[in-house]
């Protein structure tokens, strides 16, 4: 066993919302030491979402295992001190909109100045050279721009909505540390960092990059096909017993066809030639859904789910966030754990989600109150005297818990 | 092998046994100028070869446009893993590689004996990464998954698409793109970790577990901030894409808007012109809004059919509201954005033709990052790897083919 595989690594993180946020807790929590940017004069936007900044769900967990370091960058003397502490890191990251690092004089061009080998991400709504390099754009945004959204709907639905979630970010986050770690290494061995110009919207293509070809090579404008898939019958997310509870449920080959028959009981219409073999089901898919659905709505989803799962057939309930504490699977892995955080108290967050068989990862904490290292960062990192400290935080280019 | 390009990656060979679970992980790695050799079985390869559609709606091994989009930039061969001959290739190419990823079902590699405890022998550096559908231990060890099946147990689907009717899957294979991003980062942490330590390791990632982590990971923290002690339990998690993240139609399409702040509102009613009916103070209000989004859909649709989707997306981000069109595929296709990124490359594909390909979604400034080339032809690089790189004749390489090894 050895120590954290980013030990000794320095991030400094002017994130916002969900991206560089997300980004910084997974490098925090491979050991690197991650200062998040942040102030009263300029919120992460996450903190103002609710009453009480130290007390949001989405924020407490997007930045844990980060310090947070109070400074004002409206003022020169906050801006001297970032710049120090960009002097011994390794990694700055930030997705503020396009336009506002260069206006704060931190962008590439100004950090590589004062720190040639600095690894630089940035991650906007679409990127450096793009006519919209400078919109701002949340997640749900970039689903829409990319087609992503588009093709996320029911056939019949009179347009799309997607969900409750801000699909590409937590795609972009993960791209987002995959490129510095990269990145990284690439440094090891040549000392050269370098700039990553990261484009969410492209984030969000990276996952529908089929779709594309489809129209370059057969020039055809894909429709969304929600459940349905056009290789597959049953394929779909049947209604269950109770309130809003259904499984999805896909049968891919024939074997699994004939272990589904037999986990429903070999009803008579499973032997009706119209549900023979796959081409048969999709010509007659309505009806085979109808079907699946008379046996599902009887059961509730954890039923269908591990009366089809014992037979060998892939189905998975639609888990609300009480099914995913009480699923048996993420149980025995630890896909939870609880952290007590000084404002918001014990609450549940997700858990590293791999498993190294020769890395030991420092254990998790909760995430910083605004300020709450800054003082120890001043005089840790910036050997600066309390007197001094104390001057700068009257004179509001310091914020402190 | 010849390099082409100074890619970050380029020093390094990985070795793909990956099937949909993991061909964006060695995609990721190929990108960055990794070699990465895909090892498919000789009959009939990569079962993603199998995935409709395909170029010009044939049914063939070159051209499934899944396989095609996710093995850009890799090499291919063929071998077959359970016969001896096979075997004893695949240790002489471990020797020489940094990484495999595999994606068997839990005990399958044990039972070639080509488990990690073998592989370490044959190479103590080996990285090794195996991604489960569901984890390589655990009561769900042996259940099957799919694309709809991990969305359903994402967390994500229970809050898609308009209530009452079945919450709808997400397009494309997010969970498994989820799952190989992530054990990309995993791979990337242990060779930075083997600089240092010059060992390698494995490491075991689930598709289940990852799904949320990339597609919802604020699920489960949320619900657990709504928890008071002896407290009810929380409401459930409603249908609110539609109402969060307002979707409202205009000339030529539909546009999405994202207004959470005050001042984003106030842009929005300015963009609008500034309608009486919108400047009613209940409206500032965005839980409000939440909750009456059914009649403030019928009062924008007024306003916002007056214009196109363009004229939305500029006007939203000359009065600071984000606003977006939602495009479709071709809209995308042929965007400013793309043209301007250049995020589609032509590239030319022995089977199919020329085509325009989707590039990285990222631009680097020292390590060049594009799709270089297209992906392999089944056993295309046969020769490449086995004679050139382990040393074996061409007449070795007929009799491993007459006992169908490659």
């Amino acid at each position: 066993m050895s120590k954290a595989p980013l030990e000794g690594i320095g991030v400094i993180s002017f994130g916002t919302g969900a991206v560089i946020p997300d980004f910084g807790k997974i490098l925090g929590e491979f050991g690197a030491d991650v200062i998040k940017i942040e102030s009263r004069e300029n919120l992460d936007f996450m903190r103002t979402i609710g009453p009480d900044m130290n007390n949001i769900h989405g924020f407490n967990e997007s930045n844990r295992s980060k310090r947070s370091f109070g400074v004002n960058l409206k003022t020169e003397k906050g801006k001297e001190l970032v710049k120090e502490l960009i002097k011994i890191a390794d990694i700055v990251g930030e997705n503020f909109r396009g336009g506002v690092m260069e206006s704060l004089g931190f962008d590439y061009e100004n950090v590589r100045q004062i720190k040639p080998e600095i690894i630089y991400i940035s991650s906007q709504g679409f990127g450096k050279g793009s006519p919209y390099s400078e919109y701002q754009a949340y997640g749900p945004m970039l689903a829409a721009a990319s087609g992503l959204l588009y093709l996320w709907a029911h056939p019949e639905d009179p347009y799309p909505v997607g969900a409750n979630v801000p699909i590409p970010d937590h795609i972009a986050s993960k791209q987002a540390v995959f490129a510095v770690l990269a990145a990284l290494d690439y440094r090891r061995r040549t000392g050269k960092g370098q700039f990553i110009d990261m484009s969410q919207v492209e984030v969000a293509a990276s996952l529908i990059g089929e779709y594309y070809l489809d129209y370059s090579i057969n020039k055809r404008v894909p429709k969304a096909v929600g459940n349905r898939n056009p290789y597959a019958a049953p394929h779909n997310c049947y209604r269950c017993r109770g309130d809003d509870q259904w499984c999805a449920i896909s049968v891919f080959t024939n074997d699994e066809w004939h272990r589904f028959c037999h986990a429903i009981g070999n009803p008579d219409w499973t032997k009706n030639p119209k549900f023979a073999d796959t081409v048969s089901r999709l010509r007659n898919v309505d009806e085979l859904d109808r079907l699946v659905e008379e046996w599902t709505i009887e059961r509730d989803p954890t039923e269908v789910m591990n009366t089809l799962q014992a037979a060998g057939v892939a189905a998975g309930m639609a888990q609300r966030a009480v099914d995913t504490i009480n699923d048996p699977q993420l149980k025995w892995m630890n896909a939870l754990i609880e952290l007590d955080h000084p404002v918001a108290g014990k609450r549940l967050y997700p858990n590293i989600p791999f498993r190294m068989s020769n890395t030991t990862l420092p254990p998790s904490r909760p995430a910083p109150l605004l300020g709450q290292h800054t003082e120890e960062i001043c005089r840790e990192l910036l050997r600066m005297s309390p007197e001094e400290i104390q001057r700068l935080k009257e004179e509001k280019v310091l914020d402190t818990a | 092998m010849p390099k082409e390009e100074e890619g970050a990656l380029s020093i390094y060979r990985v070795l793909d046994l990956a099937d949909i679970k993991g061909t964006y992980c060695t995609k990721l790695l190929a990108d960055q100028g990794a070699e990465v050799i895909k090892i498919e079985r000789p009959k009939g390869g990569c079962p993603t070869r199998n995935i409709p559609p395909f170029a010009g709606d044939v049914p063939h091994i070159e051209k499934s446009l899944y396989f095609l989009y996710r093995n850009a930039n890799k090499y291919g061969i063929t071998l077959d893993l359970e016969l001896p001959d096979g075997k004893y290739l695949f240790k002489k190419l471990v020797k020489t590689a940094d990484v495999l990823v595999e994606t068997y079902p839990p005990g399958y590699m044990t039972s070639l004996g080509l488990h990690y405890e073998v592989l370490k022998e044959v190479n103590p550096k080996l990285i090794m990464a195996s991604i489960t559908e569901f984890g390589q231990s655990g009561p769900y060890r042996d259940w099957k998954g799919s694309s709809i099946v991990h969305s359903a147990l994402s967390t994500t689907m229970i809050s898609s698409g308009f209530a009452e009717e079945a919450p709808v899957n997400l397009p494309g294979t997010p969970s498994y793109d989820a799952a190989s991003i992530i054990a990309a980062i995993s791979i990337m942490a242990a060779l930075y970790q083997r600089a240092t330590t010059d060992v390698g390791q494995y490491c075991d990632v689930s598709v289940h577990e990852c799904s949320r982590l990339g597609l919802y990971p604020w699920m489960v923290t949320i619900y657990s901030y709504a928890l008071t002690p002896d407290g009810p339990p929380p409401a459930p998690e409603g249908r609110l894409g539609a109402s969060i993240y307002p979707v409202y139609p205009c000339k030529d399409g539909f546009i999405r808007v994202v207004a959470l702040t005050p001042r984003q509102w106030e842009g929005l009613v300015r963009v609008l012109g500034e309608p009486e009916v919108l400047r009613l103070s209940e409206w500032q209000d965005f839980i409000y809004r939440i909750a009456n989004a059914a009649d403030l859909y019928a009062l924008m649709m007024e306003f916002t059919t007056k214009y196109t989707m363009a004229e939305l997306f500029e006007a939203g981000h000359r009065e600071g509201i984000p606003i977006v069109p939602i495009y479709d595929i071709a809209d995308f296709v042929n965007s400013p954005h793309t043209k301007a990124r250049e995020y589609f490359v032509e590239m030319d594909h022995p089977v199919v033709g020329k085509f325009d390909y989707p590039g990285p979604p990222y631009k680097w400034t020292e390590t060049p990052c594009r799709t270089r080339r297209p992906a392999p032809c089944l056993g295309e690089h046969n020769e490449k790897i086995y004679c050139q790189e382990l040393g074996l004749s061409k007449d070795d390489l007929a009799a491993l083919r007459q006992t169908e090894a490659i």
